[in-house]
């Protein structure tokens, strides 16, 4: 080639990558504005960002345009569009890496909102109401949406998890058999992995629920090698729960017995004892009010914790007017009431305390959060 | 906690009728590095830094031998190892630039350092205790280059050279002179007790074409219990292909629970558990979240947090790596909500991209959320993603999912973290370096 030749393939080489530059900074100055509009939550931000993907000649921003407009338009709600654009980000990116991610995420989202969007608006719908759960303070109201929800779509792919959730709201608001039934159904919904994730949660359910023989069976069934190993640890640690309340409420009842002999025994006979009993003691108006106000303000938080709250305050009055009623009756008796049985009794009852406050928390997931705050600390928020 | 692992470390040692060295007792010391600008502390535990000494013991063959940074990784390395006699004293390091040289091209050498340091267990016709660790300092050197290296000794008695194989390692660039540079970070946690599957990851990131990492970000865990030497014999002799080629950036784990051993292996910057650095376009900031007063969480470690962070606020890219998650759907652990109270303000203040955990063992991705409600950001242009990588080889954990998990799996996986100017992609991969479904992308 002859040096004029070599000046000439120069210059359109030049002129080429000057040309190539000016698309690229034209490319990103449309891609950082549609961006900022995305930021501020400007919905026609997806209508730039995929102005930027269609743009030619094809630039290293039509690839990401394409991405960050499925990630806009699925956080959005529209899982439809969100998979017509990784499509167009996977049709024309060069990049592996961002194929294979983008082939991720268009698998993802097909898994809930079918693999031409057609449940797209439900899944939507799905989120907008589990999210709404998340942060309502009376679940019902959402749990009757959801449950209309699941009704109207049967054949939604993520009806299971639909499910789970409306099991974990009704255990939330109390309603164990309920929160069982759902998370059966979730079980018989479900598939593959998503069946073993349902199986597990209905197995712990049953587990906090006491239905140690329903979450036995289930463990059972489930083939998946680690959530098998977690849940049959925790049936272990359920089962030894279980026999601690058997223990304790024999315990109470030998109390309680005790009580009842002691106390014909000051008052002479049955029906003397019975009308001491009839009287309720100075401990108990003492107490009455304290657990009255206890029991009006744990309504106000957690229904798990306002029930525990409720067996507590009903034991410990009970516990007082039977203590109380028995040493009135040592001091009618005898006129005093000596140290040592003042501390067996103390000890008694300070036992028989402890034991109702036990099997109060020991349901549902009481107990879990008492162990989690003494582990974690309370939640600083 | 840290008494019932000493107390489990003492009982695993009788057990096996090694009783633990009672009879050292090092209270460490500090010693100026010559041409580097910083001082080397060690621990209580450890005897105080000693410069290399032409003394050689029955076997003074260089093992474990693996690359840290205390100062500028763009023109700095620590290069640490101990020998088969734990006698030895000598420290050195012949070295060169240029890649894969032969060791009559390596024509510079540093003297280093050693000290000793205590831990279980002593076994007969084991390791001797104490332990003896070797460093050797190289600072000065340039930017975004290679050099060759081996460690060891001449013994001038003998004549005899006991020195490693010949390793390469390269400098992290100099963006002022290459703007265009990228980096490669290999990101792990949580090995643990099992190595056969560390062992397959360490082969996966020696053989990846192109993606080769130029650091390794581990998130901790690496030991069951921090003071039991042999697990670290483990950790580090499956990762010496990995860890002589590849500095490696360690946060503690509540396994290592702050132990001399951890503390005397792996030299980094500051307290060696709070501090920052940047590599690339990344500003990495490592921050410890099991510290021995626990009130240091919200107190000093807070603070080291705070600070630089402040300080790297105008850098690319803001990594930062702890042990304990602040978001994890999995049962196992989950999200550490003091954590969130902690330090989440100052994720959020300071802009930071990536959050890297281990802890749960299992593989997890975040949308990119702001907040501890948390609030999902419409793009991942805003945020801050935080990744479970826990999955190091450790018993796995059942993953979960929540409103904010973008992909989750109880698999065993690694991570690389490629890093430009521009981009930072998160890709994790699988035992067999089949990649793995959850990813993350981010431009600016």
């Amino acid at each position: 080639m002859t040096r004029r030749g070599r000046g000439a393939v120069l210059a359109v080489v030049l002129a080429c990558a000057r040309v190539a530059a000016a698309d690229d900074h034209a490319a990103e100055q449309a891609f950082r504005t549609a961006e900022q509009h995305a930021v501020a939550g400007d919905r026609q931000a997806l209508d730039e960002l995929e102005a930027v993907g269609r743009a030619r000649p094809i630039t290293r921003w039509n690839d990401q345009a394409w991405i960050e407009a499925a990630q806009f338009a699925e956080r959005a709600g529209d899982y439809a569009r969100a998979e017509r654009d990784l499509a167009e980000a996977i049709a024309i990116t060069t990049d592996d890496r961002l194929a294979r991610r983008a082939r991720g995420e268009l698998a993802r989202l097909a898994g809930f909102a079918g693999e031409n969007g057609q449940w797209s608006a439900v899944a939507a719908e799905h989120e907008k109401l589990e999210q709404q759960l998340a942060a309502s303070g009376d679940p019902k109201p959402v749990l009757a949406e959801l449950e209309a929800l699941v009704a109207a779509n049967p054949g939604y792919p993520r009806a299971w998890a639909v499910m789970v959730v409306i099991a974990e709201g009704w255990e939330r608001d109390g309603d164990s058999a309920r929160a069982l039934d759902w998370l059966r159904r979730a079980k018989a919904a479900a598939s593959g992995a998503d069946r073993v994730h349902a199986s597990a949660e209905l197995a712990r359910t049953a587990m906090r629920a006491g239905e140690l023989a329903e979450a036995r069976a289930v463990i059972e069934t489930i083939g998946d090698p680690i959530a098998a190993r977690e849940l049959r640890a925790a049936f272990a640690r359920a089962e030894l729960r279980r026999d601690v309340r058997w223990v304790v409420l024999a315990l109470l009842a030998v109390f309680v017995v005790l009580a009842a002999v002691s106390l014909r025994r000051q008052a002479g006979a049955w029906p003397a004892a019975a009308r001491r009993l009839a009287r309720p003691p100075v401990e108990v108006w003492y107490l009455l009010p304290i657990a009255v106000v206890f029991v009006i303000v744990g309504t106000t938080g957690n229904p798990l914790v306002a029930r525990s709250v409720r067996m507590i305050a009903i034991g410990g009055v009970a516990i007082a007017w039977i203590s109380g009623a028995l040493l009135d009756a040592v001091r009618a008796r005898r006129g005093f009431v000596g140290w040592r049985r003042a501390a067996v009794h103390a000890l008694f009852a300070a036992v028989a305390a402890l034991g109702v406050a036990y099997l109060a928390i020991d349901r549902d997931r009481v107990i879990d959060l008492v162990i989690e705050t003494w582990h974690e600390g309370p939640e600083l928020r | 906690m840290r008494p019932i692992f000493l107390g489990l470390a003492i009982l695993a040692g009788c057990v096996k009728g090694n009783p633990i060295d009672t009879k050292f007792l090092g209270n460490g010391g500090s010693m100026a590095i010559d041409g580097c600008g910083y001082s080397v502390t060690t621990q209580m535990g450890a005897e105080a830094p000693i410069a290399s000494q032409d003394l050689f013991g029955a076997d003074p063959t260089p093992r474990l031998v693996h690359l840290g940074v205390i100062g500028d990784p763009k023109t700095s390395v620590v290069v640490q190892w101990r020998t088969a006699d734990e006698v030895t004293r000598a420290s050195t390091i012949r070295w060169a630039q240029g890649a894969n040289l032969t060791a009559d091209q390596l024509t510079q050498t540093t003297s280093g350092i050693h000290f000793a340091y205590t831990g279980t267990a002593c076994a007969v016709g084991g390791p001797t205790c104490p332990y003896r660790q070797h460093q050797a300092h190289l600072c000065g050197l340039q930017p975004g280059t290679t050099y060759s290296y081996q460690v060891g000794g001449h013994d001038p008695e003998t004549g005899a050279d006991h020195f490693s194989p010949v390793y390469t390692f390269h400098t992290a660039p100099d963006l002022t002179a290459d703007p265009a540079a990228s980096i490669v970070a290999g990101f792990v946690g949580d090995c643990r007790g099992g190595y056969d599957v560390w062992q397959q990851f360490v082969n996966q990131y020696t053989t990846m074409s192109l993606n080769t990492p130029d650091v390794i970000l581990f998130s901790g865990d690496a030991v069951t219990v921090g003071i039991t030497q042999p697990e670290w014999e483990e950790f580090l002799g499956e990762g010496e292909p990995l860890f002589a080629t590849t500095q490696i950036i360690f946060a503690d784990g509540n396994h290592e629970d702050n132990a001399v051993n951890f503390l005397s292996q792996f030299a980094q910057p500051g307290d060696q558990e709070n501090f920052g650095m940047d590599w690339g376009y990344a500003h990495i900031t490592v921050a410890n979240d099991t510290p021995e007063d626990p009130s240091a969480i919200t107190g000093a470690n807070h603070d080291l947090l705070a600070q630089d962070l402040a300080a790297s606020a105008n850098a690319t890219w803001k990594i930062v790596m702890h042990h304990q998650p602040m978001w994890s759907s999995s049962t196992s652990h989950g999200s550490n909500v003091m954590l969130q109270a902690a330090w989440q303000p100052l994720i959020d203040q300071y802009h930071v991209d990536l959050v890297l955990n281990g802890h749960d063992h299992d593989f997890e991705v975040t949308l990119p959320i702001v907040g501890m409600a948390p609030t999902v950001q419409p793009t991942n242009a805003t945020g801050t993603v935080y990744v479970v990588g826990g999955g190091g080889g450790a018993e796995l954990y059942p993953n979960g999912s929540h409103a904010w998990t973008a992909c989750s799996e109880s698999n065993y996986e690694a991570s690389v973290i490629h890093i430009s100017q521009s981009k930072l992609e998160l890709d994790a991969f699988h035992t067999d370096g089949t990649a793995a479904p959850c990813g993350f992308m981010k431009t600016k």
